[in-house]
Order: C-alpha cells, then structure tokens, then sequence
C-alpha cells in the first residue's frame, strides 16, 4: 500500500526530470550559464528529496520522533489540537535534519526550536548569517516591479528564515523547500494511512 | 566627380593636393616626398607597376589602419565609436569608388604618358587619403575613399595580406559589434572570473548593462526551474502570475502538513503504538493471530539481520525497490532511546517501530518474522 505510493511519485520525479532532459537537448546551445548553474542546483535538490529511500528514511525518522513525543505527553493531557502543532513541528524538524544544515530554511527551522526550547533570543540570530544579503542588496537595479516584488516578500515570509534574502537565494531556497514539504507531505500521508487503518481493527482483533 | 576633375585638370600642372584641403599639410609633404623618390626607382610605366608602389604604401597603411581601428574598437568603451565610421565607408564607398575608378583609368593614361610629378601627384592624392585615414576624424569623404582605394587595390592586386586584411575588414566591419562584444566581454571574464555572460550582437556592453543582464538571467532560469518544479505554472505567462502559483503551491503544501499533522494526533491516542495492532492492519489475511510480542528479546537485532536475509529466500511478495538502512538505522536510534523503567517492553516497541518501518516498505517482513519466531 505504502510502496504504491512511492513509486508513482517517483515516476512523476522522473518524467519530468526527463522533459527536462529532453529540452535541455533540444536546446542545448542556448543554454546559458545562468541557467547551467540554476539546473544544477535543482537537480540536487531533487535527487535530495525526491528518492524513494530519501522518503522512507524521512518516515521513520518521523515515525521514531512522533512516538517520543507521544511517550513524552501521554503523562499531560493534551488537546488535540495541542499535538497537532507539536507534532507538525516535530515533522518539520525532523525534515530539517533530514536536510543536512545544508539549505537556510532547514538551519532556520532547527534554530528556531532551539531557541524555543532554550529560551535564548541572541544565540541564532547569528546563525542565518546576513553577510549574503549586505553584499547582494545593494546591487538591486530599476527591473523589479512592485507587484513581483510584493510577491517575493510574501514567498520569503513563507519560507522559514528567508526574509531578508536576496532574490535569487530565495528562488533557489524555495525550489528546495518545495520539494521537501512535497516529500513530507507524501511520507505524513502514508504514516497516516498506515496507523489510521491500523486503528478501526483494534476493536476488532484485540489480543 | 568634382575632386576627379580637378585632379585631372591639375594632372597636367603636376598640382598637388587639391585635396589637401582639409588635410594636415605634414603627411602630404611626407608622402608626397616619400612617393617622388620612391616611383623615380621604379621603370614601369603600367598601372600596375604604378599600383606597387602604393600598393605596399597602401598595404601599410591598411594594416596600420586596421591595427589603429582595432585599437579603438577595443579600447572604447563600447563599439560605439569604431561603427559610425566604419558605417561612413560603407555608405560613401560607392560614389568614391566610381571616382577612383575613373582615376584610376586616367592614372594608366597619364602613367604610359608621364612618369614622375603627375604619377606621384596622383599616387601621393591616393595613398595621402589612405594615410589619413587612420585617424579616424577625418572627413567623412577621405576614409570613404581610402576604403575604397584600399578596396580597389585589393581587388586589382591578389596580396594575400591584402586580401586577409580586406576581408577581416569586411568581417570587422560587418560584426564590429559582436566582436568587440565579444573581446569586451571576454577581458571582462579575464577580469573577473565570476562573470560568466557572453554578450549577444545588439547589446549594450556597459559594466552595468552586462552585471544586470547577468543578474536578470540568473532570476530567469531559476524562476524557469520553480516553473517546472509546481504543478500547472508551465502555461503561465509573466513572473508576477508564476510567484502567484508558487506562493499558492507552498501554501497549500503547508496547510496539506498541518491537517495530516492533526489527522496523526487523532490517531496517536488511540493507538498504543502496539505490534499487534499495526501488524494486524497491515496483514490482515496473514495474521495468524499467534502472535505474542513479549517473545521478542534483546537479541532482536541479529534476529532482525536475519529475517532480512531469510525474506529474501521467501518471497511471498515482490521486494522494495530499496532496501531500508536497517542496521543504520537500528544503532542511532537504540543509543538515542531514553528507557524509563519499561525495559523489555520499551526494547519490544523499539523493534516494533523498527518493524513498522520495514512493514511500510515491504509488508511482509514483520509476518517473517512472526513466523520465524
């Protein structure tokens, strides 16, 4: 059941990565460097989320987390809602991890909860690092038009700890984000499917 | 043409430079001396031997004006400078050339006629423009003719040089803008590596012109990318209606992770996260029911590498196209468990969700490893 829906986002993953293949030969001359460099970095975040065993990986890190905190609340009595946020930011941060520091919105999700959890407001606000955007912002030219730019900043509000960041990062930080929230969402839904089909049969076949 | 007329009229006066007008008397008076001397060694009388003379004089001058425009070209900021000229010669090579023609025509006449003062009068008019050529603001009609006495010249003579520097010419004239495009932004690279653009023909080439294009490319190819990456924005025209899509998209994915996050913690209380339960939805027919989970002990890792390999031996069931890290995944997780008093019990859920994990892969493998139990 679960393995039916890997594969088949799996196959999606590869057919337009194919399309992609196939225009890139299609138009390979014109191909400039921009676009070399943007393709690059796409591909790599594909091949980091869009695996079958990058999916599985994710579900039992997720499976593994959710049941700890699950052993950590059984003792209060939580609403559900409650667990609901709590679980969503277990998911996120474990998806975060699963990420390897490597991407911005991940450092910035794991630093958030620390901060959360330590209660120490200075400690990552150093971490995201505006050393990038000093450079970068100044450079801001006539093109950008208030709509697009409106745009870019609800994009950046919505990619966790990518406000201030430059343009292109923030494309490149949203390609990345994309397609993990894509995989968390596939990897929730079979956990999902896999434990709320095991629920009704308690009842039913009891030990 | 007036100044052919003239210089005819004047051919027989041995009349120098009608059209030193507008020229520096200097290069006249050197040419002009360069070429009495020169031509006096020569004994030919035909056009063509007239035509050697100038035609290695013209050869230099070609040369140097070809160097010289180069020079310009590329040091100018853009080819701003070198095409307007160049773009005179174009316009003004035929009416000169006609008139060339005709001189040229009077030049065998007059050469098979008289040798010296006429000859090197004609020949000084002709090279004398060419000379003046090489800088560049002079009076629009003297390159013109120039380029075209250089034209002639080629045509007349086959000099491979000649030929070479004509048509590097004719290339340079009519790619002027690209090349220079090119070698501007070719230093540019040499320069700063990390500007990789190559200018197209038609193109700015300022600094700034070149950092924003740059810059505007960049953006494109990775909004191309996010085109590709979200469902249904391949259709859409303009990067406005795109960042829509996309703002849409990452939202609705946040909300999609929000309500399975609720839909798992309505499931989480009921469920104690027991073998049983969870192996009994997973195979329904399969569960023989028999099934005990105190049975599991601590050598459950070994076992758990076992039952693996023996899966492989029965296969009741197609395998997963990935194997999962089982015993990566086994060492972390133990070293990371917290036992708080449950002991066994907490080791038989470890394996538990170690076998839910498999289970979710490969449905079979906790049955294996009931049955091998």
């Amino acid at each position: 059941m679960v393995d039916s829906l890997f594969p088949s986002i799996e196959t999606i993953g590869d057919a337009s990565s194919e399309s992609r293949r196939k225009k890139r030969k299609i138009s390979e001359t014109a191909e400039t460097e921009a676009e070399i460099e943007a393709r690059r970095i796409n591909e790599e975040s594909l091949k980091r989320w869009r695996t079958n065993r990058v999916q599985q990986i994710y579900a039992s890190k997720l499976f593994e987390a959710l049941r700890r905190v699950r052993q950590r609340s059984t003792n209060e009595n939580v609403k559900v809602a409650g667990a609901a946020r709590e679980i969503r930011e277990t998911a996120d941060r474990v998806l975060a991890a699963s990420a390897r520091g490597t991407t911005r919105w991940s450092r910035a999700i794991l630093a958030s909860s620390v901060r959360a959890k330590l209660k120490k407001h200075k400690k990552a606000a150093k971490l995201t690092g505006n050393c990038k955007s000093r450079k970068a912002a100044t450079e801001t030219k006539r093109i950008r038009l208030p709509a697009v730019d409106k745009k870019l900043k609800i994009l950046g509000r919505l990619v966790p700890g990518c406000r201030k960041v430059t343009v292109p990062n923030l494309l490149d930080e949203a390609t990345d984000y994309i397609a993990a929230l894509e995989m968390q969402v596939r990897a929730m839904e079979a956990l999902a499917e896999l434990l709320t089909v095991a629920a009704p049969r308690t009842t039913l076949t009891g030990p | 043409m007036d100044l052919t007329g003239g210089l005819v009229a004047r051919s027989g006066s041995g009349g120098m430079c009608r059209e030193s007008t507008g020229l520096e008397s200097l290069h006249l008076v050197d040419e002009f001396r360069q070429l009495v001397t020169l031509p006096s060694e020569n004994a030919g009388g035909s056009f063509t031997a007239l035509l050697e003379l100038p035609a290695t004089q013209a050869v230099e001058l070609l040369h140097f004006t070809d160097s010289s425009s180069s020079q310009a070209a590329v040091n100018g900021i853009g080819g701003d400078i070198a095409p307007p000229p160049l773009h005179s010669f174009g316009t003004l090579t035929f009416p000169s050339n006609s008139a060339l023609m005709e001189r040229a025509a009077r030049f065998s006449v007059i050469a098979t006629e008289q040798h010296n003062g006429n000859v090197s009068g004609e020949t000084t008019t002709s090279s004398v423009p060419s000379n003046s050529s090489a800088n560049l603001d002079r009076i629009k009609t003297e390159p013109a003719e120039t380029d075209s006495s250089q034209r002639l010249i080629s045509d007349q003579i086959p000099c491979p040089i000649q030929n070479n520097r004509s048509g590097k010419r004719k290339d340079f004239e009519k790619k002027v803008r690209s090349s220079t495009k090119k070698t501007k932004s070719s230093e540019e690279n040499e320069k700063l590596p990390y500007v990789h653009v190559r200018a197209r023909r038609g193109q700015a080439t300022d600094s700034h012109s070149l950092a924003e294009r740059a810059r505007r490319e960049k953006i494109n190819a990775r909004m191309k990318l996010l085109q590709e990456l979200v469902p249904g924005c391949d259709k859409i025209q303009g990067t406005a209606l795109v960042l829509d899509e996309i703002i849409n998209h990452v939202q609705s994915l946040q909300r999609q992770v929000e309500m399975l996050s609720m839909r798992l913690a309505a499931v989480n209380p009921r469920i104690d996260f027991n073998l049983d339960t969870i192996l009994a939805s997973e195979n329904g027919s399969l569960m023989d029911g028999s099934f005990n989970g105190t049975a599991m002990q601590l050598a459950w890792p070994h076992q758990a590498i076992e039952t693996e390999q023996s899966f492989h031996h029965r296969q009741l069931q197609p395998p997963p196209p990935h194997q999962w890290p089982f015993d990566g995944l086994n060492q972390p997780v133990w070293g990371r468990e917290e036992d708080q008093g449950h002991g066994n019990e907490h080791n038989n859920l470890m394996a538990v969700s170690e076998n839910v994990m498999v289970g979710s892969a490969n449905l079979l493998h906790p049955n294996q490893v009931k049955t091998e139990l």
